[in-house]
C-alpha cells in the first residue's frame, strides 16, 4: 500500500514549513496565558480524541521540566459530559486549552460558551480551519491532515513551545498585569455590541438567568421565545435579541 | 513574581515594562528559533540511527508476524508519549493495525502497585502479568535513568521480550546496558527538544514496520 508520508521526498513527520506560520499566534497565545496565570487562572485541558495529548499538555504545566520553573494549575478532562463537567468547574477568568480538529463538535461547543463563562481559550488543531472566532488563540497547522498532525508530534512541538513562551512572559513582570478593557473608544462592555451567554436556568415570565462572562444575570426572553439550560443567545441591554448556533446540536430552534 | 535570572537579556527593566510589541515580536522569533532547532535535531537523530532503526524495525516486525503484542511506558510526558505510540501502531494512518499497548493506562493498576509495592516496579509488575517471549518492551526517558522504565527492561529481558529504549542527553542507565536490545539515544539536553527528536524516531520506526510488515504480506502474496 502506497503511503505518502513513508516516501523517500518527506525526511520527516513533521511539516516544519506549515508549522513556522504558527509562531505568531503562539507569542500572543503566550502572552495572554501568562497573563491569565498571573491573575489567578487555572487552565482546563481537553482532547476529546487525542486524551494523550491533553494530558501531555497538562504535566507540562504542572510539573515543569525545568526546575525552577513554577508549577501552573493545569488540569485535564476527560468526560463523556464535558460541558456539564466544565461547566462546573470553571471560575470566569480561567483558560481553556483544546486539541483537535475542526470537525470535533465537542470542541466546538465548549469554545463558543468560552465568552459566556468568562474564559480565555487556545484551539491547537491542523487541517480545514474553524472560523476564525471559534477561539481566542487559533494555533493551526494549515494543510496538514489532523491526523499526521496529531502523530507525528506537530501537536507536541506546539504545546512544548507554548509553555515555554509562557515562562518566558513570566520574565516580564510588568506586562502580566492585564491592560485595561476601556482603553479604546469602542469596547464591548459598554458599547452597541451584544454579548453571547448561556441560559442555566429559565423563569415562568419571560426571563431567563443566563451566564454572561462567567456571572449570573437575568435577561428579558420575549423576542426569542421559551429558552431551555444550555441554550446560547445574544444579549443586549438585558434583553436576548437573537439564539445562537451550537455547533454540536445545530441551530437552537428560533 | 521574583525577578529571573535572564532579566539582564532585556532593555526595560521588569516592573516598568509596559508595551508588549517588542516582547511578542521576541516571542515569535524565539518560537521559530526552537522549531528550527527541533528540525535540526530530528534529521541528525534519524540520521544518526538510521541504520540501528532498519535493525529493529526488522526485529518487530518478525515478532509481530509471530503474533507477539508491544508493551509502551514511560513517565510525565514519556508516559503520554508512550501512550501515543501505541495508539500510532493500534490505529495506523495506514497499513497493518498492530497490538500495542500503554502500560500507563490504568489508574487502578498503576496507583495499586505504587502504594502496595513501590513505584519502580509499576511496570514491571504488568509486564511480569502480561507479557509473553513474542513481545516488545518499548520505554521512553529523557534521562535514561527512569528506575520503574529500567525495572521493566529487566523483567522484560529475562521474559525473552525485545527491548528499546529511547533516552536522551548521553542515555543514561540505559546506554550501554544489557537489558537493553537497543538504545536510541537523542543527544541533545533539553527534555522538550528530546521528546519531540523521540517522537520522530517512533514515528520512523512505525513507519520501517509497516514497511517491512508490507514486504512480508507481498512475499507471501496475502493481501495487505
Amino acid at each position: 500500500v502506497p503511503n505518502p508520508i513513508i516516501s523517500d521526498e518527506r525526511e520527516l513527520a513533521i511539516d516544519f514549513a506549515a508549522l513556522e506560520p504558527v509562531s505568531d499566534n503562539l507569542a500572543t497565545a503566550a502572552l495572554s496565558l501568562a497573563r491569565r496565570f498571573a491573575a489567578g487562572a487555572t487552565m482546563w485541558c481537553v482532547s476529546p480524541s487525542w486524551p494523550a495529548h491533553g494530558r501531555h499538555v497538562a504535566v507540562e504545566f504542572v510539573h515543569p521540566v525545568i526546575m525552577g520553573k513554577r508549577a501552573l494549575p493545569a488540569i485535564y478532562v476527560n468526560d463523556d459530559d464535558l460541558l456539564g463537567s466544565l461547566r462546573v468547574l470553571v471560575r470566569p477568568g480561567d483558560l481553556v486549552v483544546a486539541i483537535g480538529n475542526a470537525e470535533d463538535g465537542k470542541i466546538a461547543s465548549l469554545l463558543r460558551r468560552a465568552d459566556a463563562w468568562g474564559l480565555t481559550s487556545v484551539w491547537i488543531g491542523a487541517g480545514a480551519r474553524p472560523p476564525a472566532s471559534a477561539a481566542d488563540h487559533l494555533l493551526w497547522v494549515d494543510g496538514v491532515a489532523p491526523d499526521v498532525a496529531g502523530t507525528s508530534g506537530a501537536y507536541v512541538l506546539l504545546y512544548h513551545l507554548l509553555w515555554e513562551l509562557v515562562h518566558v512572559v513570566f520574565e516580564h513582570p510588568g506586562l502580566l498585569p492585564e491592560p485595561a478593557a476601556c482603553t479604546d473608544d469602542v469596547c464591548i462592555t459598554c458599547s452597541d455590541e451584544g454579548r453571547l451567554v448561556e441560559v442555566i436556568e429559565v423563569g415562568g415570565d419571560d426571563t431567563a438567568w443566563v451566564l454572561a462572562q462567567g456571572h449570573r444575570e437575568r435577561v428579558d426572553t420575549t423576542l426569542v421565545g421559551p429558552r431551555v439550560a444550555g441554550d446560547l443567545l445574544l444579549v443586549h441591554a438585558g434583553t436576548a435579541i437573537t439564539t445562537i448556533e451550537d455547533p454540536a446540536m445545530g441551530a437552537t430552534a428560533q | 513574581m521574583t525577578a529571573e535570572p535572564t532579566n539582564f537579556l532585556y532593555p526595560f527593566i521588569d516592573s516598568e515594562e509596559r508595551d508588549a510589541t517588542a516582547l511578542l515580536v521576541d516571542l515569535a522569533v524565539s518560537a521559530r528559533g526552537k522549531m528550527a532547532q527541533s528540525r535540526e535535531l530530528q534529521l541528525a537523530t534519524l540520521s544518526q540511527w538510521a541504520h540501528e532503526v532498519e535493525t529493529v524495525a526488522a526485529d518487530m516486525a518478525a515478532r509481530f508476524a509471530r503474533g507477539g503484542r508491544m508493551w509502551t511506558f514511560g513517565n510525565g510526558g514519556s508516559a503520554t508519549d508512550a501512550e501515543m505510540a501505541a495508539e500510532m501502531f493500534r490505529h495506523p494512518l495506514s497499513g497493518r493495525p498492530l497490538p500495542a499497548w500503554p502500560l500507563v493506562d490504568d489508574r487502578a493498576v498503576l496507583t495499586a502497585l505504587a502504594n502496595d509495592v513501590g513505584f519502580e516496579l509499576v511496570f514491571s509488575r504488568q509486564l511480569i502479568a502480561h507479557a509473553r517471549g513474542d513481545d516488545i518492551a518499548l520505554g521512553l526517558s529523557t534521562s535514561g535513568n527512569s528506575n520503574n522504565v529500567m525495572h521493566a527492561f529487566g523483567e522484560a529481558k529475562h521474559r525473552g521480550l525485545l527491548t528499546i529504549g529511547l533516552a536522551g542527553y548521553n542515555g543514561g542507565a540505559m546506554a550501554g546496558n544489557d537489558k537493553v536490545d537497543h538504545c536510541l539515544v537523542v543527544r541533545s539536553d533539553s527534555v522538550h527538544r528530546i521528546q519531540e527528536a523521540q517522537d520522530a524516531l517512533m514515528f520512523e520506526l512505525w513507519s520501517v514496520v509497516q514497511r517491512h510488515l508490507a514486504d512480508q504480506s507481498t512475499l507471501e502474496g496475502s493481501p495487505t
